[in-house]
């Protein structure tokens, strides 16, 4: 039958597994191998120059460690029990690692070889010592370590490494000072790892004081919450009275006190130990092991809808300024465009009456009769300039207001813009021009060329009028006065002059109004035409726009439905899994008989 | 600046020893100099006045020594031994600077002396900072500041020109706070001021007879120890007990202990095993146990075995018994090397202390004209002779520039290693005529012109030979003049 604390062990042993803790449960599987192994290790600790080394050897009555008066020990030594003395030094990788080469050497050369080997630079992790001794034949095994907080940290390295496989520890402080403020530390920390500790109080025969020192440490262990035996005793005098065989100088050593409570509290009470330790390393596994599972807990409860309710308010939010920002931009376009035909139109006819004054001054005074080809090219020239200038301005314009619209579309996009404002066959809209009918006057012929849309940006306009017998004498303003100017209006006479004069206004005027309600009439359908091309290309972005938000709220609505359900279950999960480690610890708390202080958490 | 204050003046009236390394202005004048701008700078402010004036007024005091350490590590002990009187430690920071008669001070006001069981006691119980003014020849050149564990580092390092850090036995945790006292911009470029000891020595190896040797054996492997080194000056054993003991031995004490060494050896032995022994009952001697309890309080197990050894050996006087005690206890020692590396480098530690006094104010009240006193600051740093050789020192101590063969150590020796008289400087031990002296200078000075242009050395190198040379032209000055 197993010892009840091995099956805890092995629980929580799964219990890490389970967790995924693979290095805790490493960490339990090693402690389990050597509770298992019948070796009671006990580890003898401290700071530097405390007489660890002298301690062990007192307790043994042998010199097997090395002592010095500076710092001596280098490597952990282990003293065990061997039918003859004998020494080795182990080499390998690391402690915790099988060593892998392990020399044998005479034992009266050990300390020699020991500090041999380290000044070489060498890889020795250990020296081992067997000696023949009723204290050791139980299957105990002392290990003297290097001090702690020595200046070479390897030293303080192998000793903390040689912590971990420790089934008690004897703490080892001089009596010339009261514990150090960085000794009660590293009790603590050994606390931690091995619960089974006696304060070895060293060198009273040197300290005269060391009734006080004693008082002193006891309330500091007291202060520190240290449950441990405080025993003072001398080296120098156990190994003198060892030499001397005085049995009065041995009891004054406080070595039989010491061997005894080594006996009593380390090696009989094996299985009390290992329960305790087992306890702790368990007790410590599983608290590991419960920190992340109630903080599972308590964050999914606090947050773990959060995220999905925020992204669908989020959707729906943007659902809804996607709808307000909708019939802004529909209206914006609606204002401008309108403002855009009125405003080009304005355009158009202002700069066809301007044209038509110019007329009407060259035909006061200059004869229509003369030059009128001249004339006729002018006017086309003019026309054409003001129709391609007026219609410039309304794509100008249509862009402008295509981007306006852009910006108070509500998203921001890199394609809000179509490619072209323009649809291909706005140009259809403009249509030739029908050529105007014009009285007849005698000797000429007239002939309009109809207005042609032809656009790329030119504008092409054709008219052809002839006015035969009419002189043109005016050069004020036009370049094709200008060539009139030479010509007399003397021969021909007055009258004439005046209707000849009269009808060419009127041709013109009536040439030119036809351009403007033919022109104005093209230039509103390509405005209306744009309009609604841009309209169309904007509804089809808003309606894309809409239906990603529709779909990510309903996503996110989907999200909050199915993570309620899987909350619950990992909920459940998780409380299992707690229960699971509460009972764990339970039963850990039982095995150590209550000193393990509790979890802190309820079922 | 009014030349009565200069500190100059009082300096080399004090020291013969420790004359000026150059003719022209010394370390401590340009700092005074520099005080006195940043004093101009900082007028208007009561607060840096007053402190800019009391690191002033320091110049003129004699070199103040803290004692630190970790609790138990003999701090009040050392102080004793070198003031050459047992004090109680008040558990206050406590100055003891030299005076016409016994007095103490807290504040404005004058606190008693007491005494208790022999020894001198300052009863203050609540005082944070107690000044006990003692006529002592050690205090002459010298302010011991015996400060209770625990004291922040930056107030022991602020308040002293230099420190001797106590411990036990080398702990990380000591050097934690060494290292800590170094880190900051001023004390890096002028490492000079830490001497390292182990201060209770008599307890190494149990308390065996030879455990002086031994601990002087630790003391030298610390000094070449690579984390150790870069941080003190030197690392000195002293057996604090011992050396209190030593000063203060009394004819009662020494009768008492003579009684001791009078009986068989063996016999003696057999009750110095342990304290308790040694005060039990059953004793072959007629001493009273109160008596014993006393001896083995004042002078410990250990002092009480050398003591009676050293009587049986023929130290059977007082007087011959405390000489031997002095130089045993390691006192002899640490009072060599707070001569070499505190009371002789007095000009160069006040101005260094000087300096870091006005980064704090340069720091804490920055205004338009600090940014030219930081650069002056700096400059000082930097080109010092003076700090330029505890530089060099420094390096060559910690390794960080290393000269071949002999070089090395006589280099070392010649900035001033070993100790600041030019004889010391160029190792010489007998006392030479001046011709002589010229003569070893001058070749000496020849020699390291060549090594500072030896194409063979480093850059590094050569500019520790050209700093060498430096010292050397100092001393040849020195010398003329």
């Amino acid at each position: 039958m197993s010892a009840p604390w091995l099956d805890v062990l092995d629980d929580t042993i799964r219990a890490c597994a389970a967790h995924n803790r693979p290095d805790l449960a490493e960490r339990l599987r090693d402690k389990r191998a050597r509770q298992l192994d019948p070796k009671l290790r006990v580890l003898v600790i401290g700071e530097p120059k405390q007489g660890k080394s002298q301690l062990v050897n007192a307790m043994v009555n042998a010199p097997v460690c090395a002592v010095g008066d500076d710092v001596t020990t280098t490597v952990p030594t282990f003293v065990q029990h061997a039918e003859t003395p004998s020494a080795a030094l182990v080499r390998g990788a690391s402690i915790a690692n099988t060593p892998t080469e392990r020399i044998p050497v005479p034992i009266d050369e050990l300390a020699s070889q020991v500090s041999a080997n380290h000044g070489s630079g060498g890889d020795l992790v250990r020296a081992e010592v067997g000696i023949p001794r009723a204290l050791l034949d139980s299957g105990l095994v002392l290990i003297d370590t290097p001090g702690v907080g020595d200046l070479r940290p390897t030293h303080t390295a192998s000793t903390f490494a040689a912590l971990l496989q420790a089934d008690a520890v004897l703490m080892v402080s001089d009596a010339t000072a009261e514990l150090t403020k960085s000794e009660l530390e590293l009790l603590k920390q050994v606390m931690t790892s091995c619960p089974n500790v006696i304060v070895v109080l060293t060198k009273i025969d040197i300290a005269a004081q060391w009734r006080r020192v004693l008082e002193r440490n006891r309330a500091h262990l007291a202060r520190a919450g240290v449950t441990a035996k405080l025993i003072p005793v001398s080296a120098a005098l156990r190994l003198r009275a060892a030499k001397t065989g005085d049995k009065v100088l041995n009891a004054e050593s406080g070595f039989p006190e010491l061997l005894a409570s080594v006996q009593q509290d380390i090696v009989a009470a094996a299985d009390v130990l290992a329960r305790r330790t087992v306890a702790v390393a368990a007790a410590s596994a599983i608290k590991q092991l419960v920190t992340p599972v109630r903080e599972e807990l308590a964050a999914r409860a606090a947050e773990g809808t959060e995220n999905t309710i925020a992204a669908l308010n989020e959707a729906q939010r943007r659902i809804d300024e996607l709808r307000r920002r909708s019939a802004r931009w529909q209206t914006v376009l609606a204002d401008e465009m309108a403002d855009l035909v009125s405003d080009i139109e304005y355009d158009l006819r202002d700069r066809t009456r301007k044209i038509l004054r110019e007329v009407d001054k060259t035909f006061e005074t200059a004869d229509p009769a003369l030059g009128w080809d001249k004339f006729e090219a002018w006017l086309e020239d003019n026309l054409t300039e003001a129709a391609t200038t007026n219609f410039a301005w309304l794509l100008d314009r249509s862009e402008w207001v295509a981007e306006k619209v852009a910006k108070n579309f509500p998203v921001a996009r890199d394609d809000l813009l179509p490619e072209s404002i323009f649809p291909d066959d706005v140009l259809d809209r403009v249509a030739p021009m029908d050529k105007p009918v014009i009285e007849k006057f005698n000797l000429m012929q007239k002939a309009f060329t109809g207005l042609k849309g032809s656009y790329g940006g030119v504008l092409m306009f054709g008219l052809a009028t002839s006015l035969a017998g009419m002189p043109l004498i005016n050069a004020i303003s036009l370049g094709a006065g200008a060539l009139f100017g030479g010509k007399s209006i003397m021969d021909e006479s007055d009258q004439r002059l005046r209707r000849r004069q009269a009808a060419a206004r009127a041709a013109a005027a009536r040439h030119v109004d036809d351009f403007f309600i033919k022109f104005s009439k093209d230039c509103r359908d390509a405005a209306r035409h744009i309009q609604r091309s841009l309209r169309n290309h904007f509804s089809t972005l808003a309606e894309e726009l809409q239906e990603t938000l529709l779909e990510s709220a309903r996503s996110a609505r989907r999200a909050v439905q199915d993570d309620n359900s899987e909350r619950e279950r990992r909920n459940r999960d998780a409380k299992r899994e707690l229960d699971h480690l509460v009972t764990l610890y339970q039963r850990v708390q039982t095995l150590a008989g209550g000193q393990t202080p509790a979890l802190g958490i309820s079922a | 600046m009014s030349s009565g204050m200069m500190p100059s003046g009082q300096a080399s009236s004090g020291q013969a020893s420790s004359g000026r390394m150059l003719s022209g202005m010394g370390v401590e004048d340009e700092v005074w100099a520099l005080l006195d701008d940043a004093l101009a700078v900082y007028r208007d402010s009561p607060r840096a006045v007053a402190w800019l004036r009391g690191h002033q007024a320091r110049f003129g005091e004699p070199v103040r020594v803290a004692v630190a350490g970790a609790p138990r590590s003999g701090k009040s002990t050392v102080v004793s031994a070198l003031i050459g009187e047992e004090f109680v430690p008040t558990g206050a920071t406590t100055w003891y600077q030299d005076g016409p008669q016994a007095k103490a001070y807290v504040g404005q006001y004058e606190v008693p002396i007491a005494r208790r069981d022999g020894k001198a006691f300052v009863d203050v119980p609540d005082a944070e900072r107690v000044v006990v003014e003692w006529p002592s020849r050690s205090l002459r050149d010298l302010t011991l500041i015996d400060t209770p564990a625990g004291t922040p580092v930056e107030h022991v390092y602020g308040e002293a020109d230099a420190v001797l850090y106590l411990t036990r036995h080398m702990h990380t945790t000591d050097l934690q706070y060494l290292q800590t006292a170094h880190d900051h911009p001023v004390a890096r470029v002028a490492p000079v001021n830490t001497v390292l000891v182990l201060a209770r020595a008599d307890e190494i190896g149990g308390g065996r007879i030879d455990a002086l040797s031994s601990a002087k054996q630790i003391a030298r492997r610390y000094r070449r120890e690579a984390a150790v080194a870069p941080l003190c000056q030197n690392v000195v054993s002293v057996a604090g007990l011992l050396a209190v003991a030593a000063r203060t031995v009394r004819a009662d004490e020494f009768t008492a202990l003579a009684a001791l060494a009078s009986l068989a050896r063996t016999e003696l032995d057999e009750h110095l095993l342990s304290a308790d022994r040694f005060v039990g009952d059953d004793f072959p001697v007629r001493l009273d146990p109160a008596v014993r309890r006393a001896l083995v309080e004042r002078f410990g197990i250990f002092g009480v075995r050398l003591t009676t050894t050293l009587i049986r050996q023929g130290f059977d006087t007082q007087v011959k018994l405390t000489g031997q005690l002095v130089q045993r206890s390691g006192l002899g020692e640490l009072r060599d090397s707070i001569g070499i590396y505190f009371t002789e480098r007095r000009e160069v530690l006040k101005a260094r202390a000087a300096l870091l006094g006005l980064d704090v104010v340069l720091r804490a009240e920055p205004r338009p004209g600090s940014a030219g006193l930081a650069a002056a600051l700096e400059r000082i740093l930097a080109s010092a002779h003076e700090f330029r050789e505890l530089r060099l020192l420094a390096a060559l101590q910690g390794g960080r520039t290393r000269l071949p063969g002999e070089l090395d150590a006589e280099a070392s020796r010649l900035v001033g290693g070993l100790g600041t008289d030019p004889l010391v400087r160029l190792g010489m031990d007998y006392e030479p005529t001046e011709g002589e002296l010229r003569h070893a200078l001058l070749d000496t000075l020849g020699r390291w012109r060549d090594h500072s242009a030896n194409p063979a050395l480093d850059h590094g190198q050569r500019r520790a030979a050209s700093v060498v040379v430096r010292s050397c032209e100092g001393m040849l000055t020195q010398l003329v003049g």
